[in-house]
């Protein structure tokens, strides 16, 4: 056990109670920690979610792949959209594990007990970001490997480190965009689930997820200022496929990296302000405790 | 005396009641119009749990918004590649698109019907054990995200007609072939979420997903938006035994004539079969009846199954905390 946790004679309660830094500090290092074990050592606990969970987006690439392969086209479209269907399962992972799951936990009951807990809510919401982003790394992959074996796909890269930083980022940013969502979706209470569902396939749509963004036109531009799937996709396209025609109009992967950090920062940010103002709101309303609502 | 002999004549022998009436098991089989009543009262609660969560401005948006998406990926994919310059592309991809939502919603509202009782509301047990028929009151709770799948199709054939270009014609419309698919391939749709539900009786977590997985694997043979002379000969098959495949070509066929056919093409395994490019209109109607039919008839066979059994090892108050 860490030494920031030892005992230590105090002279009052509210002594006992003012932490050290380095106790707040290992306190919300453990919460993350804690946060995200359930989701690492799950990953593969319960078969049937990683079936369904590698199944489902690697139908959905499937079916893309033959409406590309019936209109004939070029075959860097497929990579498009295999790319894109391995994307999805971050996408997916969010919305389901990050924005829904602190109404969730509000259903299940567990809610009250993250608040009453002495540690920042903010490590919560890290943990789960750090746990749902190794579960759907697995799941990615896999999608990944199978249909660019199965469907042949062969990428062409010039730029690795910048690839993988703009992987990373992509995925920072749309962690910190879950993070805000999972506020907002806990004032939003019942509409949570409808609204997750209402942000899958208008979400894929305006991130181009199966097609280059840039025919979007303006709406495409508006999607990679606000939405990191779609500034993301458009840039790991531009690295993972660098020898091939890519359709002009969006700005260059290094642009698109910049604006991936930013995305981070603004997010991450947001959904500090986001959750102490719901907190307060809610502990004002008596509703962290209330289910079904 | 014991106290429990008879007092008076016994007239009645076995199991037969009393003569005084006792027990009419006729009592607990509902008429007409109870079955009706249950119905009417299922639609009505599916209704509204489907509808009472916002306003309707937001419940419409959020109920058209999936399926305009998903055509409007599928138009964008025509028009990257250059596809879009021909306007029968664009109607198959719509027409298919906007069918796609009705019948997801039709197997998954049914399936999550029982899921939703079981699991989330946990009154699963309470509806079987009152007097209406569960299968009557399934029915019942799944019209309600059928007309939401209905309104949503119907959206996005509208905005494939007005904004996308799609060539339709009135006129040209086969009137009397699409009501006869839509009127089995409704049926079919059924069927197939009666069965889905019936397996959601006996599944533990995470059935949820159920749905769309038999629904993205469905989706992938049914020629919804792409012809499946492009996938390999044994999974072709495989769609020409799925009432949907042949549900959406009678609709893409009765709506656009000699448009584009899902299931027929050059080098299609219709094509080897039968000698013809594509289907006729009588041939449609007769694999779809053929093919409803089994799907029906196994629908049936599968839930009556899945019902004795639920009830026999005590599934249908097993919550599994999904």
């Amino acid at each position: 056990m860490s030494t920031a946790f030892a005992y230590r004679p105090t002279a009052s309660p509210q002594e006992a109670a003012a932490w050290t830094r380095r106790q707040v500090l290992m306190t919300d290092l453990r919460t993350v920690a804690g946060r995200a074990y359930p989701r690492v050592r799950g990953m593969a606990r319960e078969k049937s979610w990683v079936f369904f969970e590698v199944l489902l987006p690697f139908l959905a690439t499937s079916a893309f792949v033959f409406v590309y392969r019936a209109l004939q086209a070029p075959p860097q479209y497929i990579g498009f959209v295999v790319l894109g269907g391995a994307m999805t399962a971050f996408w997916l992972n969010v919305i389901w594990m990050m924005a829904q799951q602190l109404w969730w936990e509000k259903s299940q009951g567990n809610l009250e007990l993250y608040f009453a807990a002495p540690m920042n809510i903010m490590s919560v919401l890290f943990g789960m970001a750090f746990g749902g982003f190794i579960m759907a790394s697995t799941r990615a992959a896999a999608v990944l490997v199978v249909a660019t074996v199965l469907y042949g796909v062969s990428f062409e890269v010039n730029q690795w480190v910048l690839l993988l930083a703009v992987f990373f980022l992509t995925l920072a940013a749309l962690y910190g965009l879950g993070m805000v969502l999972a506020s907002l979706f806990l004032m939003w209470g019942r509409e949570a689930w409808h609204l997750t569902q209402l942000l899958v396939e208008p979400v894929y749509f305006v991130s181009g997820l199966n097609f280059p963004i840039a025919s979007l036109g303006l709406l495409g531009s508006v999607a990679i200022a606000i939405l990191p799937l779609a500034v993301g996709l458009d840039a790991m396209r531009q690295l993972a496929f660098a020898d091939s025609a890519y359709p002009a109009g969006t700005p260059g992967p290094g642009v698109e990296a910049l604006i991936l950090v930013a995305m981070t920062v603004v997010f991450t940010l947001l959904a500090r302000w986001a959750l102490k103002t719901l907190e307060r709101r809610a502990r004002q309303e008596g509703r962290l405790s209330v289910r079904w609502q | 005396v014991s106290g429990f002999e008879a007092t008076g004549p016994i007239t009645a022998t076995g199991l037969a009641p009393p003569e005084w009436g006792g027990f009419d098991p006729a009592r607990t089989r509902g008429r007409a119009g109870d079955v009706l009543r249950s119905f009417r009262t299922s639609t009505r609660l599916g209704w509204q749990m489907e509808a009472n969560w916002t306003d309707p401005l937001l419940f419409f948006i959020y109920s058209v918004a999936k399926p305009v998406s998903s055509a409007l990926i599928l138009v964008f994919m025509l028009e990257v590649i250059g596809g879009g310059s021909k306007p029968e592309y664009r109607a198959f991809v719509v027409v298919g698109s906007a069918l796609w939502a009705f019948v997801l919603s039709g197997i998954s509202g049914l399936a999550w019907t029982v899921l939703d009782d079981r699991e989330r509301y946990r009154m699963l047990k309470y509806v079987y054990v009152s007097p209406s028929d569960f299968l009557v009151v399934l029915l019942g709770r799944g019209v309600a995200r059928i007309a939401v799948g209905a309104m949503g199709a119907l959206i996005t054939l509208g905005i494939g007609v007005a904004v996308l270009g799609v060539p339709f014609d009135i006129a040209r419309v086969d009137w009397p072939l699409l009501v006869i698919v839509m009127a089995i391939g409704l049926a079919s749709i059924i069927a197939i979420g009666v069965m889905l539900a019936a397996i959601c009786l006996q599944t533990r977590q995470e059935s949820w997903s159920y749905p769309e997985a038999v629904g993205g694997s469905l989706f992938l043979v049914s020629g919804a938006v792409f012809p499946i002379l492009v996938l390999p000969a044994l999974v072709q098959a495989v769609g020409l035994v799925t009432p949907l495949s042949w549900w959406i070509e009678g609709v893409r066929q009765s709506l656009f004539p000699g448009g584009i056919s899902s299931i027929g093409g050059t080098g299609s395994l219709f094509e080897s079969l039968t000698g013809q490019a594509s289907p006729a209109p009588g041939q449609i109607v007769v694999a779809l009846l053929a093919t409803g039919t089994v799907a029906t008839l196994a629908s049936i066979a599968v839930f009556r199954a899945s019902d004795r059994r639920a009830k026999d090892r005590g599934l249908l108050d097993q919550t599994t905390g999904s």
